[in-house]
Order: C-alpha cells, then structure tokens, then sequence
C-alpha cells in the first residue's frame, strides 16, 4: 500500500553531524579525572549495534581506528538514550586478538572438524566457492545449496542472494528455533505479523501477564524500558514462570507454574472470562468471528481443572482473570519472543491471542498496537528468479507455490507454515531426501549452539561438498568449514538499513566508524564479489554501497549524507484500530476481515481450530526438565569471548531446587555434570542451589559450553544447552522445534581447571 | 556549592547490569578491577522469596576514611561533593583501599595510581549524566545535587518510601542512596555460611 | 546466596611486597631506637648501631619505592609537599626522614668539619624522636582502618613490640650483650599481646583469623614463647624470637586485609 512519500515524512528533531569533542579545556583543574580517549578529538557517527537481534540506534565515539564508547541517542526509537550491557561491551569484539582476520581454507584431505586451514586472499577464496557452487549448480541444481544466517547481514545472504540463486533453502534461526509459533499463530488469529520489535503499548498498560517471558533476564533494550516504563505507571504484574526469575521478583504474583502447562492455564482463563461474564462484549461482536464456538469449545477447561494440570491452586487462577478483566482493556499478556517450548506452541499462542482478544486490547491503548512498517523502496534489480524463504511470515492467505523450473524448498509438507525450519534442512544433508543439499552457506548464526541434535548436525557438515562460514569470530562450527570468510564487524561497515516495524515505524542507517581491521571485509562487498563470480552481476548493479544506500534513501526524499547527520528516520504509524477506521481500511488480513478466535483456515488445514491442551512429556524417573533462558549480560553464544562481558559474567551455573540439592548432595561451589537422555554429559558447571526454582526443573542460560580453542576466553566454560538438546517436538503448523523436552540428570564433577579470565586477558594483550 | 550524590530505585533495578559495563568501556577501567558491580541475593523459602539487585561502586562519602588517610594528599573531596583522586599525586601505596568500607577501590597498575567511581566528573563538567546514570534502562538511577530543593533527586528522595544507604554503622555518610530495598529489614547483608 | 554481575574490589591490596616492608620498617624504626638510646648514652657501640639503622632505613625506603606502581612517576616527591596528619604513613614518611637525616648527619659529623658544630645530643634527640614515629606508625597504619576488624588496637602494641623483639634479637646475634635482658622482655610482651590478640576480636574476624592462618599464627607463637623461655641460650633465643616476631608481622599484614562482613 503505496503513500505519498513526503506527507508522512518525520524527520527527527535534532540533527547531529560529527562532533568533536576534543580539549581538556573544560576539566576540572585537580584531578585528571577523564578517561584518555576523552580528551583526544572524538568523531562520532551513527551507528546500529550488532549485539543481539534487537539493533538499537547508537552512536559510536571515534578516536583513530577505535571505537571507545556506544551509546543510545533519544531520537531513536529503540535505545532512546540508552543501551543494555551487551550493546554497551559490543565494541569490545571489534577489537578481540581472537577474531577471524584473513580468508582461510582448509587444507586440502584434512577432515572437516580437524581445524587445519592455510591463509588465502579473498580473490582466491571467492574463486574456490564461486567454482564449487557452480559445480554444485550443474550436478543438482541450485537448490542444493542452503543458505543459513542472522544478523543485520542476512539480507545479503539469506535473503537476496538465495533468491537471485534460485534456492528456496535459505532459512534463519529466528524462525523455526524463535519466533515461529508465535507469528504463525498471530497470522492466523489477526492476519498480523508479530514482528521484530514486539508492538505492546506499555506505558499504558495497567495489568501485565507474562508467561515465560523473563525481561530483566531478556535485556531487549526499549522493551526493559517500557516495562520499567509501565510498572512506573503503577501497572500490576504477574509472572507464571517455574522459575523465580528477575521479572517474577518484580511482580504482583508469581505463579510457579509446572512446565509445559501453560495452554491450561490460558484455557482457565478464557473459561472465567466466559463463563463470568467478564470479557469485552462490544470488542469482540465488533472485531471477531468464532465467539459462539469458543463458548461451546471451553466448557471443560475450568479453574478446578487447570490446577490438577498446573499445580496453581483454581481460587488463584479466578482471581488473576478477574484482575485481568477488571483492568481491561489495558490488560495484555504480550506475545513472549522464544516460543518454540513443547511442539504444541502454535495452539498456546492462539490461546494466548484469543485471550487477549477477549479482553480486548489488540489495537488498543495498553494492549497490542498496530505495528507498520516504514515506507521504504528497494534499490531497482532485476526480478529475482524466488520469493526469499526464510524471513516474513506469510500467513494463511499466502501462496507457497515455487515458480517453473525452481524445486520446493527441502522441508515442504513437513508443517504447515510457508517459511523454511532450518532444522528440518539439516537431514536432506544426510538422506538426499527429498533431494540431496550439498553446501551451505553459514553466515553469523552458530550452527552448534542454535540448531538441535548437535550430533546430526555434524554429520550432515561432513556430507557436505562445500561449506561456507560467514563470521567474525572462531567459534567451533566455522572451524568445520571449507572456506571461511572473515566479515569486517559491525562498527566497521555499512550494511543495508534496519526497517523497524513499529506505532512511529523508522529506518536506521549504520556508518562505519573506521575502515575494517585486518583483511576483513563487509557482508555487502562479499555478497557482491561473489555475485559477480556466480553468474548474479545483474543483480549487483549498484557499484557501491554509497550508491546502494543513497538510492534508496531517495524514495523517501533524503539523501545518504542527509541521513548520515540524522541516523533514524521516523515515519507516521497507524498504532490503534480508530486510526485505521478513520481512514475506511482494516488491519486484519484474515480470510474474514476479522480476528478469528476459530480459525477456519486451521480446521481446512486438518489441525485443531481451537486450542485443546495437551499434557507435557512426562520427566523420567532421577531426571530434570532441561529449561533454558537468558543472562542479562550474555546474547546467545556470541558474547563469551568479549573481555568485557566475561568480567560481568563468565561461565552459566546450573539452577537446582535447594531440596534436591540436599537430597544429591550438592554443597556451595560444588560443580555437577549435566548428562541428558540419550547420555549426552556437558560441563563441568557450577551448581547454583536455589530456592527460586521448582523441584522438576533445573535451568541454565543459553550460550556457554563452548569448544572452540580459537575463543580463548569462551573455550571449557560451563555448559551448553544446545548439546543436550538432542530431541526437538516438531510444531507440526509452525514447523518451530520444541526444545524443552529434553531432560537432564546431574552429577558430582570436579572443579574445571580454568585460568581465571581476567589472567587470560591480560596474558592476551601481550 | 553542590552536594553531589546519587539515588538508585531497588524496586527498579533489574541487576541487568548495564551500568557496570557503560562504566567499565567509558571509564576504560582495567581487566581484574571494578569501578561498579551488580551484587544479587535471593531472601527467603520457595515459593515466598524476593530477590535483591544491589549496584556497588564508590559512595562518594560525606565522611570518607580514604581521605585523612592518604599520605599525599592525592585522595581529596571537592567542594561539591566528590572524592577524587589527583593522579599526579598519587604513589599507590593503598592506604585508601585498606581504609575503604565499601572494596570500592583499586590500583590501576598501568597508571600507578589508585582509582575508583569518579561519578564521571567529566561528563557532569560538560552537563551530561554519569555513564551509569544515562544508560540504565529501567530508570533506576538519579544523579544530582542533594542541596538544592528542585532536582529531581531531592523531590524523589522526598517522595520517597524507604531509603537505605551501605554500612551505616561506619559513619561515613555515604551519598549512593538506595530506595525501596526488597526485604523488610533494609538492605541485605552478607550471612557467614555455616 | 550472593552472585555478582562483576565483582567488588576484595582481593588482596597488599602483597609480599608490602608485607616484606612491614619487617624492614620494624627492623628500620627499631634499630633507629636503639641508635638514639645508644647515642644519648653516648655509648660506644653506637656507632655500629648508626651504620645499622641508616642501612636499614635505606633498604626499606628502598623497598617502598621499588614496589610502587607510581615509582617511574616519583609522586613519593609529595609526600614531602603535603601536610596529611591524618595519614600514618605520612607520619612514616617524616619519621623514617628525620631519623635517616639525623643517622646521615651522625656518620658525616666524623668526616665533615662543617657538621662537627652540630651537638652529638641533639641528633640523637631528633634521631629518638624519628624512631619513635617510625615505630608507632605501622601500627596506626592498620589500625587506622575500622573497618577491617583484624587491624584492630592491638596492633598499636603489636607491632612496636615486636618492632624492638626483632631488632634486639638481632643485636644479641651480633654480640651486643647488653640486649639480652630487653630481648627476654621483648619476647615475652609479644608472647603476651599474640596470646590475647584473639580475644578481643569479633566472631568472623577470629574465625577468618584462625581459618587462614592458625599454623602461622601458632608457629609464630611457639616460636616467640621458646626465645622468651630460652634463658640459657641467648643466641638461640634470639634467632627464633626474630623468626617468630618477622612471621606475626607478616602474617598481620596479609591476614588482616580481610574486610568486615557487612556489605
């Protein structure tokens, strides 16, 4: 839907082009209290940071070739003003004696895995995967080369390059291992994409549900802020969580809730609602269909029955929906981001969705607002030969048909959804079922310490003709590949801009703060320089990223220098459902116009069009339920050989209830090994004896256990989640892999014979 | 003249520790030293429990005992408020860390000098907030003058419910003020495990 | 259960280095004292005693500057510029001067006629008055520091005490006779203060006390309870009295860093 382009242009208020902040003039006489940096001449640019999937607008402070300091700025949108403690340590990588620093190819007959490589010049290495694709292209067919990554990048390689290529392999983490079930299920029920920057209307919101959902733990930037933002504001909160995590300490209630329960929970609800009378009449005959069978359908999800599953007592069950309705509809139970848990995890958004739709908040203030995405024109290319696969979310009105002569990407029929699951991607490798995939493309995302069964993975590496790694630092998996292509880290490059879905929807431009360290390189120039080499130069028509970016930049009115002095651009949104009215149009893009809380589309499909609860997997006799989250401090497995980071944190601890610890004899600063179902053992890890977590659950943050002996800080420290978790359910709608059906028993193990890292740092900068 | 100090609401902070980190990269502050840290105890038995998120740096005291006892006189206090430390004069013989209550002090090795929290003198000298102040993403500090009447430090503190401040029993009348400490009895301190 | 994003600043802030300069600055105001007493008794062994005092005096001067991280910087220059009262070791760094001076000025005074109109009993004065502060200070400079409960007010006794144990013992060791008697003394005072030290400690501090350095602080003990018990061999007696006096102090400095629970 095309508007005119300068009618809604905002441009943000204060325009800052380089400063300099140089001179000591301005010090107090006595003490030379500045930091060095300080006092020398700052440049400052704009600048998107890199340190999670959240990219806040930063500026970055200069001095020579290094970037000391990233902070928000108030004109964006996403950090306005502030930043996390990742994006604060993110330079630090930038300058990391461990990154990736000259293209690398492995040596001819060793094993992939083995860690052998020789240094090469980037026309070499291009060279060598240009004549391998080619082959591979030949042999059989485009398509037998995937396209795996995440990161601000990915459109290059995920994106644009599958597509001009002719493969519908290409998928990102994020999707099936992340958001899926909760996009799909969004689709489904509003005909609305979720979207990156999750659109809940907290300042507003005077009762907060969150399921799972851990902000303070999860630091995503403005949502921290917001929700500090609304608790301010006097907003009630309740967490149901079987760990009593940093939001819980911060709430109203908290419901220590049986893993795995939740759909009842949220059945409950929707039958107190129901059955009481309480939910928002008016909202719903104006704006839902499926009222009358979601009446029928609910009659046995009662409170009573919800505490036999839960184990959270029915009286408190009622009194939280009664809460929940009293304050609608500024009461939201947000969306939660990580959603792929039991295999089951559609339905328990729908649940979720229909929830909220009762209560009435879903374009409304303090519920969920309206997301747009800013108006922005790609750069002119010739027609792509596919669709890009891995990202959006095409809903149930979406066509996923692959055009003549393209094959259907390898995990068609697997699931309902239209975009790829990259796990599912992993077994062609190995069978040639439903045709054999001969190379990949890893660009930023960790193979590792993101797909499960690490195992089957590893296999699959090894079946390959050709692997690529994409990446900055050496974590273990580009140490299995063919060719490794050291990328320039973010401060050093441009990338195409970030386009923020959103209620004032924005574009952010990233400015290279000084030229790239080493023999890197930025994504774009490889992108292009491999373009060239594999028959896509038409697709590459641009001769630099200036001109890429400057183009664009002109559909909305501005120029690359105009928009390199302002840093965000901010558009006009359309946030509630009166702004829509207003202008005759509606948001939701279901079959009926309407939100579906029956989903007719799902019915034809031959799933359930209303969520029916479905117990959890049991846990095994001496076992624990494996959970698995976030520390504030860490993102994923990117940040453990950041100097900075390790100090705050540097290895995870495995969360036992102080009762079980008793029973196994666990003591302070003891160390366990955590060993899964299929005998898997990682660690040694620290074992944290706790009161905040249920007796049939033990938890630990994602992103430790690395076994990567170029990390020098990473390497042996803690455990790893993603090695134990060798099963995944399938969400057979969303095709997202449930991972919290792996379970762990623990064991006394010795204290690991680490240096300490602050020893490690300071024996590296020698 | 100013009297310097600092808020942090507990009820705010998310231990996330964001301010510990902008401080370490702005202030440049050394591998192995620490001008601020997050400190998190848990209080109580399933399912009753609450947990503390507790940031630590230099208290910028009223009453400071690192200053009598440094021998040069590097460690001082200015007229607003702060204690600082005068590089030059500095001879790193750590009487100011053995003094310090609070371990809010170190060597920087490199430089030959102790150091500590400045309260980013040189951001406030050219009007901007302290690292750990503009970062924080959940509103949890306030950074200003305790004397005058109208900031927003002193209309918080006003309005305020409980305050606590670190170790007041050694009458160094800290100026890191906390509100709305999570367990009934204040502050948490440590217990000697048995 | 406490976790940390980061980490307070709780190690070790003085090392062996230090350590080390407590002994030598014992055994530098010590060894002043007995020059100032040997010189206002213008006894004549006091000559020997100044060259051991300005030796010592130099070598734990030297000491505190090879240690400093500043000591390319020569900040030291500013403990001469200041006027910190409040600040033991600005104390120290007078004390130690003063009685170096008068040393110098003592051992000159024989070579250079300018200095022979200098009285012998006003050096000595000042060279007493130096030693003292140089004694005292150490003491002060961790009691100074309420809020570490193992440098509480005895180290006030303690450490002049054992500051005269070691130098005494070592005067007995180069044949100063008359150092016996005060030696025996020495050795028992000490025995006395490192026998009710604990007790007048809080809980957590004598229980880290003992729990980090109980085979230290016994041997220490032992050793200093033998060389004041050791009547008959007074050479034995000082050799282990040394020992023993050297190994409290040591294990003073590094034990004692220990801060009180509260945080």
């Amino acid at each position: 839907m095309k508007l005119p382009r300068r009618s809604f242009l905002k441009l943000s208020a204060a325009t800052v082009g380089a400063v300099s902040l140089g001179g000591a003039a301005t010090l107090t006489s006595r003490a030379k209290a500045a930091p060095a940096w300080y006092t020398k001449e700052v440049k400052q640019v704009f600048q998107i940071c890199e340190n999670c999937f959240w990219r806040c607008g930063i500026r970055a402070s200069v001095v020579g070739n290094r970037v000391y300091k990233v902070d928000g700025y108030k004109e964006n949108p996403k950090s306005r003003g502030m930043l996390c403690p990742r994006g604060q340590a993110a330079p630090a990588q930038t300058y990391d004696p461990d990154r990736l620093k000259k293209p690398l190819i492995r040596i001819e007959g060793s094993e992939r895995g083995a860690g052998k490589y020789r240094e090469a010049t980037w026309e070499e290495a291009l060279d060598y995967i240009a004549k391998k694709m080619l082959g591979l292209k030949e042999q059989y067919g485009p398509e037998s080369i995937a396209f795996f990554g995440h990161g601000t990048g990915d459109g290059w390689f995920v994106d644009f390059l599958p597509a001009a290529w002719g493969s519908p392999n290409a998928a990102k983490p994020s999707v099936s291992l992340c958001t899926a079930p909760r996009e799909v299920a969004a689709q489904y029920t509003f005909g609305r994409a979720i979207g990156g920057h999750e659109p809940i209307d907290w300042p507003n919101t005077k009762y907060i549900v969150l399921i799972g959902h851990h902000i303070g733990e999860d630091t995503h930037n403005t949502q921290l802020q917001e929700f500090s933002e609304a608790r301010k504001n006097g907003a009630k909160l309740v967490v149901v969580d079987p760990r009593f995590s940093t939001a819980a300490a911060k709430a109203d209630r908290w419901l220590p809730i049986k893993p795995g329960t939740d759909t009842a929970l949220l059945l409950a609800w929707i039958h107190v609602l129901i059955s009481e009378n309480l939910y928002d009449k008016a909202y719903v005959e104006k704006y839902t269909v499926g009222m009358d069978k979601l009446v029928a359908h609910i009659k046995p999800y009662t409170p009573e029955w919800a505490e036999q599953q839960t184990e959270i007592p029915a009286q408190v069950i009622r009194e939280v929906a009664r809460e929940m309705a009293q304050h609608k509809p500024k009461a939201v139970l947000p969306p939660t981001r990580h959603t792929v848990w039991y295999g089951n995890d559609t339905q328990r958004m729908r649940a979720s969705y229909i929830l909220n739709a009762l209560l009435g908040n879903y374009g409304r203030e303090g519920g969920f607002y309206i997301a747009m995405p800013p108006y922005l024109e790609k750069y002119p290319t010739p027609p792509l030969p596919l669709e890009p696969a891995a990202g959006g979310c095409a809903g149930p009105t979406a066509v996923d048909k692959e055009p003549e002569g393209y094959k259907p990407r390898a995990d068609k029929g697997k699931f309902l959804a239209k975009t790829t699951a990259i796990q599912e991607l992993i077994e062609p490798m190995i069978t040639g079922q439903p045709y054999p995939i001969k190379g990949l493309f890893a660009y930023g995302i960790n193979l590792f310490h993101a797909i499960p069964n690490v195992p089957r993975t590893k296999e699959a590496l090894k079946n390959l003709e050709l692997y690529v790694a994409i990446d900055v630092l050496p974590q273990e998996h580009v140490m299995w590949a063919d060719v490794i292509l050291p990328e320039a880290t973010y401060l050093e490059r441009y990338d195409d801009f970030v386009t923020v879905s959103h209620k004032t929807p924005f574009i952010q431009l990233r400015v290279p703060a000084h030229e790239p360290l080493y023999d890197t390189k930025p994504g774009w120039w490889i992108a292009k320089e491999l373009g060239k080499r594999i028959g896509l130069e038409q697709y590459f028509p641009w001769q630099t990223i200036e001109e890429y970016l400057d183009t664009r930049m002109q559909s909305v009115g501005l120029d690359l220098e105009t928009m390199k002095s302002m840093g965000t651009m901010v558009q006009n949104g359309k946030p509630w459902l009166s702004d829509w009215e207003k202008e005759g149009q509606n948001p939701f893009n279901t079959p009926s116009g309407k939100i579906e809380l029956y989903s007719e589309s799902l019915a034809k499909a031959g799933f359930d069009p209303l969520p029916k609860y479905e117990p959890p997997q049991p846990v095994p006799e001496g076992y624990y339920r494996l959970l698995y989250g976030r520390s504030p401090v860490h993102t994923f497995a990117r940040t453990q050989n950041n100097p900075v980071l390790m100090e705050m944190e540097s290895s995870n601890s495995v969360w036992l209830n102080a009762e079980e610890a008793a029973r196994l004899g666990f003591k302070p600063g003891d160390y366990a090994y955590l060993i899964n179902q299929d005998g898997v053992r990682e660690g040694p890890v620290r074992v944290k004896i706790t009161q905040r977590i249920r007796k049939d659950a033990v938890y630990i943050t994602h992103g430790f256990g690395h076994k990567a002996k170029g990390m020098t800080l990473a390497d042996g420290r803690g455990a790893s989640d993603s090695y134990l978790q060798t099963r995944y359910t399938l969400d057979r709608i969303s095709g997202g892999a449930g991972l919290r059906n792996n379970f762990v028993k623990l064991e006394k193990a010795p204290a690991p014979k680490l240096k300490s890292v602050v020893k490690l740092i300071k024996e590296r900068r020698a | 003249m100013a009297r310097l100090g600092m808020l942090i609401d507990l009820s705010a902070c998310v231990g996330c520790a964001a301010c510990a980190v902008a401080c370490k990269m702005e202030n440049q502050v050394p591998a192995g030293a620490n001008r601020l840290w997050i400190r998190e105890r848990e209080v109580g038995v399933f399912p009753d429990l609450t947990v503390e998120f507790r940031p630590e740096q230099c208290n910028h005291c009223e009453n400071p005992p690192c200053v009598p006892v440094c021998p040069t006189g590097a460690s001082y206090q200015t007229q607003d408020g702060l204690v600082q430390v005068d590089y030059n004069k500095c001879i790193a013989c750590g009487a100011c860390i053995a003094a310090c209550p609070y371990d809010a002090r170190y060597i920087d090795k490199k430089g030959g000098y102790a150091d500590k929290c400045t309260f980013c003198s040189h951001r406030v000298a050219k009007g901007q907030q302290p690292a750990c102040v503009e970062t924080c993403p959940t509103y949890a500090r306030i950074f200003g003058d305790l004397d005058d009447p109208n900031s927003e430090i002193s209309k918080t503190l006003e309005a305020a419910g409980r305050q606590d401040v670190l170790r007041p029993d050694m009458g160094t009348r800290p100026k890191v003020i906390y509100l709305n400490a999570p367990s009934k009895k204040g502050l948490t301190q440590e217990v000697m495990e048995s | 259960m406490t976790e940390f994003y980061g980490l307070p600043n709780t190690g070790e802030f003085w090392h062996w280095t230090n350590a080390l300069h407590f002994v030598l600055v014992g055994l530098a105001g010590g060894m002043a004292f007995l020059a100032a007493i040997l010189t206002l008794r213008q006894h004549p062994e006091r000559k020997r005693y100044w060259w051991l005092a300005g030796i010592l005096i130099a070598l734990d001067l030297f000491v505190l500057w090879a240690e400093s991280p500043a000591r390319w910087r020569f900040s030291h220059i500013w403990l001469f510029f200041s006027f910190e009262p409040g600040a033991p070791i600005w104390w120290g760094a007078w004390g130690l001067s003063a009685a170096m001076a008068a040393v110098a000025l003592l051992l000159l005074k024989q070579w250079v006629r300018l200095l022979e109109r200098i009285p012998e009993g006003v050096l000595g004065v000042v060279l007493l008055l130096g030693s003292l502060v140089a004694l005292a200070y150490p003491g002060f400079a961790l009691a100074v520091n309420t809020t570490r409960p193992l440098w509480n007010s005895m180290m006030l006794a303690i450490f002049p005490i054992t500051a005269l144990l070691m130098v005494l013992a070592i005067a007995i060791l180069l044949g100063s006779t008359w150092a016996k008697r005060w030696e025996v003394w020495a050795a028992a005072l000490s025995l006395g203060l490192l026998l009710a030290y604990p007790f007048t400690l809080q809980e957590a501090a004598r229980e880290h006390l003992f729990r980090e350095g109980l085979v230290g602080y016994a041997l220490a003990g032992l050793l200093i309870a033998v060389a004041a018990l050791l009547f008959r061999n007074p050479r034995w007696a000082a050799a282990l009295g040394l020992a023993g006096a050297v190994g409290l102090r040591w294990l003073l400095v590094m034990v004692g860093q220990f801060q009180s629970p509260g945080l």
